[in-house]
């Protein structure tokens, strides 16, 4: 291919192995993916059952939309922590097509900031005020979505650079744009739901006004069934339209790409019988327990085979490109321990804070 | 330099500047907010004074809905505009010190961690579990100025990383500690900034004393700061204290800044003194007002002499903030810019247009058309000739000469360059010659600057540069081919006429 337009690789070389900012970017980005989820899907579904709770603070899906915005008031927050490190490997790794990409789109990436914004505080004025500050933070977490989808679909094409110079908007008529933006938001449905379902469920088994919570554990759990349900078509369809030599990769692949790809199809098709097996998830605590597990585990490698579509994508490109490395093992073994101590003192943190309930004058 | 370019009226340096300034201001309010609020609610609870309590608590929602969103977004949002603005620049800081951003990232996910649950746990956990959150929340927000703090001045003074380009040299570089210092005494005035309005809230009869408890921790934080900020002075290489230093400081402005940022500091203290500390039923809005302008005044004032000490750098002697590697000058001017990047290459070969995206490569990281340091405004063009020539009434042509012309001109004065111009007839009956003189003074310029590069390649690259001596101390070298250098300027010379067909 022609590489006139990618610019030239860091002179400074790689700080570790490829391989290591691979593993680095799937594991942050999937991390980021949990908390992404729920801020995502969490949000949209608690806009349309604000609008069908009409109001009425006693509703079911009032109080839905209120617990779903109620665990926003830490999934934003996490969400973007947890988003800053697979943005700082993909830099890393890919720096000459991210950047490339980030540049074609312009205000419009640099907007996501600001979107990103809008959708926190909005979020916030909607448990301080209502009204319509609920439909601003679903529209501006979407448009977030629609952003990071057109900046992957920029970046993985550098033969088409010269094109969405002249508008990179076109992206938007890119076959994969929306089937790859619905999987995304499709999936980010079905985790928030399953995650609103399965506190439903405990509340519910211990006691804790059941009838309300069997009402919110099957409604939520009826999001996540037609979220699988329209998930595999697209998928399907996502996996059709991919670009022919992407799709050849994907199939010659061996093992390695084709393994993952499979399980997460045949995960795909297990949840949705393990979701169609349940009409009142109450009744089956632990299958719903294993139903959430199950789409995480699909959710860990969806991821890898997500990062191995990328390398297929950028394959002719970077095959033209020999970064050297310059590995700085003290330093990543720092950060290794750090990560191990820090993520260790957050643990013990949260353990600490559940065990030490108090109230009145012995409250904090 | 052979990235796209990322065209933004304001100017890239501008939005940045925006972004930058807010992310630090929130950022370091969430470092000395921490502190502040954890020792007040540890003061509160062996005191048991519910004033104090309410103090923690009230700040503590100031603290989550401005630093875990705001700062984190804002965090985010200097790499998000560094890399539309300098991608080459910051990636090259990234591959150098990933595994300490990494590591900052750790201390990061501690302290957002740790501010959701101490503001969500008032009540219902434990004293001391809480006490524990809150003291979490600060080491891991501490933690991560400690390591981001390396970054940072190792990119104005590198130090001994030029010479060995090892991490650590490069982290504990000569302004490291001096900064750290000067950071936490920052982190603690902003803390106050924004903790006097809590505070306000508190009843009638104890407000004064919470006033001045805060008022205490100002004055720490400015004596701190100074002594920080009077270390990291001495810490500078001479080569760049004589930029804003000095009876004749190259840099004019830098030093300027440099007396607004101490002026800002003595207001800050002396209001904390009077309206915090000696009559704190005093203290009103106002006062916090004008306490926050100071210290933004001090913060801000210290960041643009930072920044403007390390131009045109983005890493001192290594790395220019367009992009071009010191390395990279001795290549580029061989083989040519085009050859280098693709973007310049594609596309008319006309002279002008091949101009123009030689500009948006080489220039456009600091310079706009019209907007924020404009290059249309530094160009000569024929309105100017007009008005020195014309210096009607009588006086005006030589305040114009001085304000757009003696900039390069330096050593002729207004008299005699007067004496060799056409006059204001001649000028308007043929503009073209004017326009022919302009170009040929800004090829002469871009020559210039090409020379200024090949001076640079000259110097000692395992040590800090010292740029007083070229023409141009604050500018990266042209670098390219000869006939490269003839294209910007032809562009460079049409932007006289393409936009205002000579009128300014």
């Amino acid at each position: 291919m022609n590489t006139d337009l990618i610019p030239a690789l860091d002179a400074a070389g790689l700080p570790g192995p490829p391989w290591l900012f691979h593993g680095l970017l799937v594991f942050t980005f999937f991390l980021h993916l949990i908390f992404m989820n729920l801020t995502l899907g969490g949000t949209l579904m608690a806009f349309v059952a604000n609008l069908r709770g009409g109001g009425r603070p006693a509703d079911a899906d009032s109080v839905f939309a209120r617990r779903l915005m109620g665990v926003n008031t830490y999934a934003i927050s996490l969400a973007i922590t947890t988003g800053v490190a697979p943005l700082l490997f993909v830099q890393v790794l890919y720096q000459q097509y991210f950047y490339s990409g980030t540049i074609l789109l312009g205000w419009i990436w640099f907007n996501l900031l600001v979107l990103l914004m809008i959708g926190y505080y909005a979020a916030y004025l909607h448990k301080r005020f209502r009204g319509p500050w609920l439909g601003v933070s679903a529209v501006a977490f979407f448009a977030i979505a629609m952003t990071h989808v057109a900046v992957h679909l920029i970046h993985v094409q550098p033969e088409k650079w010269a094109q969405f110079d002249l508008g990179a908007l076109s992206v938007l008529r890119d076959p994969t744009y929306w089937p790859r933006l619905f999987h995304f938001v499709l999936a980010a449905v079905t985790f928030a739901a399953l995650v609103a379902a399965w506190w439903a469920v405990r509340r519910a088994r211990a006691g804790d006004d059941v009838a309300l919570n069997t009402t919110i554990a099957r409604s939520a759990w009826r999001w996540a069934i037609w979220a699988t349900v329209l998930q595999m078509v697209d998928g399907f369809i996502l996996l059709g339209v991919l670009p022919k030599p992407v799709l050849l990769g994907v199939m010659r692949g061996g093992l390695p790409v084709l393994g993952p790809l499979t399980v997460s199809i045949l995960f795909g098709i297990g949840l949705l019988m393990m979701l169609a097996r349940v009409s009142n998830p109450v009744e089956k605590p632990g299958l719903v327990s294993g139903t959430l597990a199950a789409l995480t585990l699909t959710i860990a490698v969806m991821t890898v085979t997500r990062h191995q579509v990328r390398v297929l994508y950028l394959e002719p490109a970077t095959s033209q490109f020999q970064a050297t490395v310059v590995p700085q093992w003290g330093n990543f073994t720092l950060f290794a321990v750090l990560l191990a101590v820090g993520l260790g003192t957050v643990f013990w943190m949260v353990r600490r804070v559940l065990t030490s309930p108090a109230e009145g004058d012995e409250a904090a | 330099m052979d990235y796209p370019i990322w065209n933004v009226a304001m100017g890239g340096g501008v939005l940045m500047a925006w972004v930058a300034i807010t992310h630090v201001i929130v950022s370091h309010f969430a470092i000395g907010g921490g502190l502040i609020i954890v020792i007040t609610e540890t003061l509160a609870v062996r005191r048991s004074d519910p004033e104090l309590r309410e103090l923690a608590r009230r700040s503590s929602l100031v603290l989550i809905l401005v630093s875990t969103v705001f700062g984190a977004i804002s965090g985010v949002g200097i790499w998000v505009v560094a890399g539309l603005i300098s991608p080459g620049a910051i990636a090259a800081l990234i591959h150098s010190y990933v595994w300490g951003w990494a590591i900052e990232w750790v201390f990061f996910v501690l302290e957002i961690v740790a501010a959701l649950v101490y503001y969500t746990t008032w009540d219902t956990i434990s004293k001391s579990a809480h006490l524990m959150v809150g003291w979490l929340y600060f080491i891991g927000a501490y933690l991560s100025l400690v390591i981001i703090n390396g970054i940072v001045t190792f990119m104005l003074t590198p130090g001994e990383w030029l010479e060995t380009h090892a991490f650590w040299d490069g982290f504990f570089n000569p302004t490291y500690w001096p900064s750290l210092v000067l950071r936490t005494g920052i982190c603690i005035l902003m803390a106050v900034a924004f903790l006097l309005w809590p505070a306000f809230k508190a009843g009638a009869d104890r407000r004064p004393d919470v006033v001045r408890y805060l008022g205490w921790w100002f004055l720490a934080g400015v004596t701190v700061s100074y002594a920080g900020y009077r270390w990291w002075e001495a810490a500078l290489p001479d080569t760049v204290t004589a930029l804003f230093l000095g009876e004749a400081p190259t840099l004019a402005g830098l030093a300027a800044t440099r007396s607004f940022t101490l002026w800002s500091l003595t207001v800050a203290l002396a209001v904390s003194v009077l309206a915090l500390l000696l009559a704190p039923k005093l203290a009103r809005g106002l006062t916090a007002v004008v306490l926050m302008a100071a210290a933004f005044g001090f913060f801000g004032g210290y960041e643009r002499l930072r920044e403007g000490t390390r131009k045109p750098f983005l890493i001192h002697s290594h790395l220019f903030s367009n992009g071009l590697l010191v390395s990279q000058i001795d290549e580029i001017n061989r083989t040519g810019i085009a050859l280098h990047s693709g973007w310049v290459a594609a596309g008319d070969p006309g002279l002008e247009n091949l101009g123009a995206r030689i500009f948006a490569a080489q220039c456009s990281s600091c310079h706009t058309l019209d907007g924020y340091q404009s290059i249309r405004d530094a160009l000569p063009t024929v309105a100017d000739m007009e008005l020195v020539a014309a210096d009607d009434p009588p006086g005006t042509g030589e305040v114009h000469y001085r304000k757009q012309c003696s900039a390069c001109h330096r050593d002729i004065e207004y008299q005699e360059m007067a004496g060799v111009l056409p006059t204001l007839e001649e000028i308007r009956d043929d503009p073209e010659i004017i326009r022919e003189l302009n170009l040929g003074m800004i090829t002469t310029t871009v020559i210039q600057l090409r020379e200024m590069g090949v001076e640079i390649t000259a110097f000692d690259r395992e040590t800090t540069f010292d740029m007083r001596g070229l023409d141009r101390p604050s500018m990266p070298p042209f670098v390219g081919t000869e006939e490269e250098a003839e294209a910007l300027a032809a562009y460079l010379a049409s932007l006289d006429s393409a936009a205002t067909g000579g009128e300014r």
